[in-house]
């Protein structure tokens, strides 16, 4: 890493508009493109504090600034357009999370990087909706959350209830949400409104190492810790309406189910194999990176293709996940209301990615181009009329689900034509962390928190109540900021806002 | 590879010893004899750092061996509270790595797929019986129990090891050796 003092980093950085910022090239060595990053006034402050605090002499941490890592990035071989940081980027492992980029597939030298997707392949969100309204959950609240926390396995150590053998897993691997839909837990609807309808076809099973399947098979149907949930969620208001009566929410009050999930310790298990091997990739290529942690092998190479293939096997993985939690939570809402899911009108309104890497076609530089398109801690928000959104969406835009921290709201935005130009079809995914858990832990008391969700009229189940304060709104950048800022940039729109009614917590 | 061993369990209720088939398919760990005299509680040498989206562990001892140990212990302390876990099983795992910051990830790496799936061990008590930095080859005992909701409190699920800002101190001079890893949760 370049180590400047902190004034002399400044200059590499220069403000476009009131909501971006570019990142020149000569920031960090070797970078092929230029750095963009969008913030407002307060999350700028977080970005340039992260980088001031980075400059200090004698600083050892272990992750570089947010700027710092999407100036890495920005060196990568194959780049192209400009490594993009979103509103809600903080520091990872190699790239920040909230940092997409693209690379060219046709260029041979182009990289492809576990590290760029993240140890949790396609953890996402899904969002149900309900014909409850408010009026109707208030009062058995408390019940309701009780019953989804009984019936979706959650937290360290937890087991999936959806019976799963050997054989099962292959198939799940292999099909993705069709396998879901083939045993019967959930409906053909769900796969339209899913990312690659719920199925990437490039699986292949036999990369995935017998160690990510073992710690796979137990941990299917789980919701898992940290910062995943089950959340019930109340529309609190629109501002698209036509967008949102396409979604099926006609109106404020009505009810939601967003469930955060990913592919669990069989992704981990992926992503941990792949570094390895990657490590060894590197040597033989002789693929310089401006930081270790930035493990890659060619898109080409056997490596590579291995790791696309295992990817998205995880990737599929993580649909099955989310499924089985769909059909757990809509049992949970049909005992409650004594009904069928089918008369609650529990449709799937879209499920989104935001640790993987898909090939897309992008224009560049008045060319078409076909790219593997990196986003970790990023959405895909496709504008309208794009073929690979749904029939029911072309019209709107691609639904892009953004959760937020527990307690707060969460939004659902749809993707612009002017993201698609800037951001090669991407936006924000969550808040983003702002405190270190230790921090959290230790400025913040576990009862001081559920006491506030109680005020503020949430039911909260967690299975680990003294670590709520690591995921407590504190600890977190102001989701509204986030999603204030893409809005603001056009790289997607704003459309309906939802805020929690029952948490249910690792 | 599908080897079979003949592992021993030790009942605390009735002290008698009861045989039992282990199947190791294609890991080297097996489930090993044990006596309670064996098991060895030396006092916590490790904490928790700060750090933006994951969580740093830091442990020492005046060995290396030691660290290692400690370090073992902060990854199983950050999933649940250690003074709830009872020792009911000894299991055996092996690490190895190419250089020394490979074989602490291993070892570490081991012991999360040694709590992930069958048994699903989480130990209260390690025992580093070989510790080879030539060949840079680990054996320990892992002593503990499987886990289990409603007995043991739900602590945080660690995601992976990384390499990243991994650091291991040694200071023979001070007796006293330190290691840095950081776990994604």
């Amino acid at each position: 890493m370049v180590v400047r003092p902190y004034d002399q980093e400044l200059k590499y950085i220069e403000k476009i508009n009131s909501h971006s910022y570019r990142i020149k090239v000569g920031f960090q060595p070797n970078m092929k493109v230029e750095g963009i990053f969008y913030v407002n006034n307060h999350l700028e402050k977080l970005m340039f504090d992260e980088l001031r605090n980075a400059c200090r002499p004698g600083q050892m941490g272990g992750f570089l600034p947010g700027v710092k890592q999407i100036a890495n990035v920005a060196a990568l071989p194959g780049i192209v357009g400009r490594s993009v940081g979103l509103p809600d980027i903080h520091s990872g492992y190699g790239f920040a999370i909230g940092n997409m980029a693209a690379f060219d597939i046709n260029d041979p030298t182009s990289i492809v990087s576990p590290g760029g997707v993240g140890f949790d392949i396609n953890c996402g969100v899904r969002l149900l909706r309900t014909n409850l309204f408010e009026k109707d959950v208030q009062p058995v609240k408390e019940q309701i959350a009780q019953s989804l926390f009984d019936h979706i396995p959650v937290g360290v150590g937890s087991k999936g209830i959806i019976p799963m053998n050997a054989k099962d897993l292959e198939e799940a691997l292999e099909m993705g949400m069709d396998w879901s839909l083939r045993e019967g837990y959930v409906w053909a609807e769900d796969k339209e409104h899913c990312e690659e309808y719920g199925r990437m076809l490039n699986a292949d099973p036999s990369k995935v190492s017998m160690r990510a399947k073992k710690r796979g098979l137990p941990q299917l149907g789980t919701l898992g810790a940290g910062n995943h949930y089950a959340e019930i969620q109340v529309v609190d208001e629109i501002y698209d309406k036509f967008a949102a009566s396409k979604m099926g929410i006609e109106e404020t009050g009505q009810v939601c189910v967003m469930i955060h999930s990913g592919s669990r310790g069989f992704g981990h298990q992926v992503a941990t194999d792949a570094l390895v091997q990657m490590e060894k990739a590197m040597k033989r290529d002789k693929i310089e990176t401006n930081d270790r942690q930035l493990a890659c092998a060619r898109i080409n190479s056997t490596e590579g293709q291995d790791y696309l293939k295992a990817m998205a096997a995880a990737a599929n993985f993580a649909w099955v996940n989310r499924s089985s939690m769909t059909f757990l939570s809509r049992q949970a809402f049909a005992k409650q209301f004594k009904t069928t899911p089918d008369d609650l009108d529990m449709h799937v309104i879209y499920d989104v990615s935001h640790n993987v890497a898909k090939v897309e076609e992008h224009m560049v530089n008045g060319k078409q181009k076909t790219l593997l398109v990196h986003r970790k801690g990023a959405t895909r928000a496709f504008p309208p009329h794009h073929p690979l959104i749904p029939v029911d969406y072309q019209l709107t835009g691609q639904p892009v689900l953004v959760g937020g921290t527990m307690g707060t709201c969460s939004y659902v935005l749809t993707g612009t034509e002017q993201g698609m130009n800037e951001t090669f079809g991407s936006t924000c995914h969550g808040a983003g962390r702002a405190l270190s858990r230790a921090k959290s832990r230790r400025n913040l008391d576990y009862l001081d928190v559920l006491e506030r969700m109680k005020t503020l009229g949430i039911a909260i189940r967690v299975a680990s109540p003294k670590l709520v304060m690591e995921e407590a709104p504190e600890s977190y950048k102001n989701v509204t900021d986030v999603v204030d800022t893409c809005h603001a940039a056009g790289i997607s729109k704003k459309c309906m806002k939802l805020r929690p009614i029952a948490v249910i917590k690792g | 590879m599908s080897l079979f061993f003949a592992g021993v369990r030790f009942d605390k209720t009735n002290n008698s010893l009861r045989k039992l088939k282990v199947n190791l398919l294609n890991s080297p760990r097996m489930e090993v004899d044990f006596t309670e005299d064996s098991v060895k509680f030396p006092e916590q040498k490790f904490e928790y750092l700060d750090h933006t989206a994951d969580v740093q562990l830091h442990a020492w001892g005046s060995t290396l061996k030691e660290a290692f140990e400690q370090c073992g212990m902060a990854m199983f302390g950050y999933m649940t509270s250690l003074e709830y876990v009872q020792i009911k099983y000894c299991y055996q795992i092996e690490a190895t790595g190419d250089d020394l910051e490979s074989l602490l990830f291993h070892f570490l790496d081991e012991l999360l797929f040694l709590f992930s799936c069958e048994p699903f061990l989480i130990c209260s008590s390690l025992d580093i019986t070989k510790f080879d930095l030539e060949n840079f080859k680990i054996e320990c005992k892992c002593y503990g129990e499987p886990f289990e909701i409603g007995k043991h409190p739900q602590g945080t699920e660690v995601k992976a090891i990384t390499y990243s800002a991994m650091q291991i101190v040694q200071k023979p001079e001070g007796n006293k050796c330190e290691v840095f890893v950081i776990i994604d949760i």
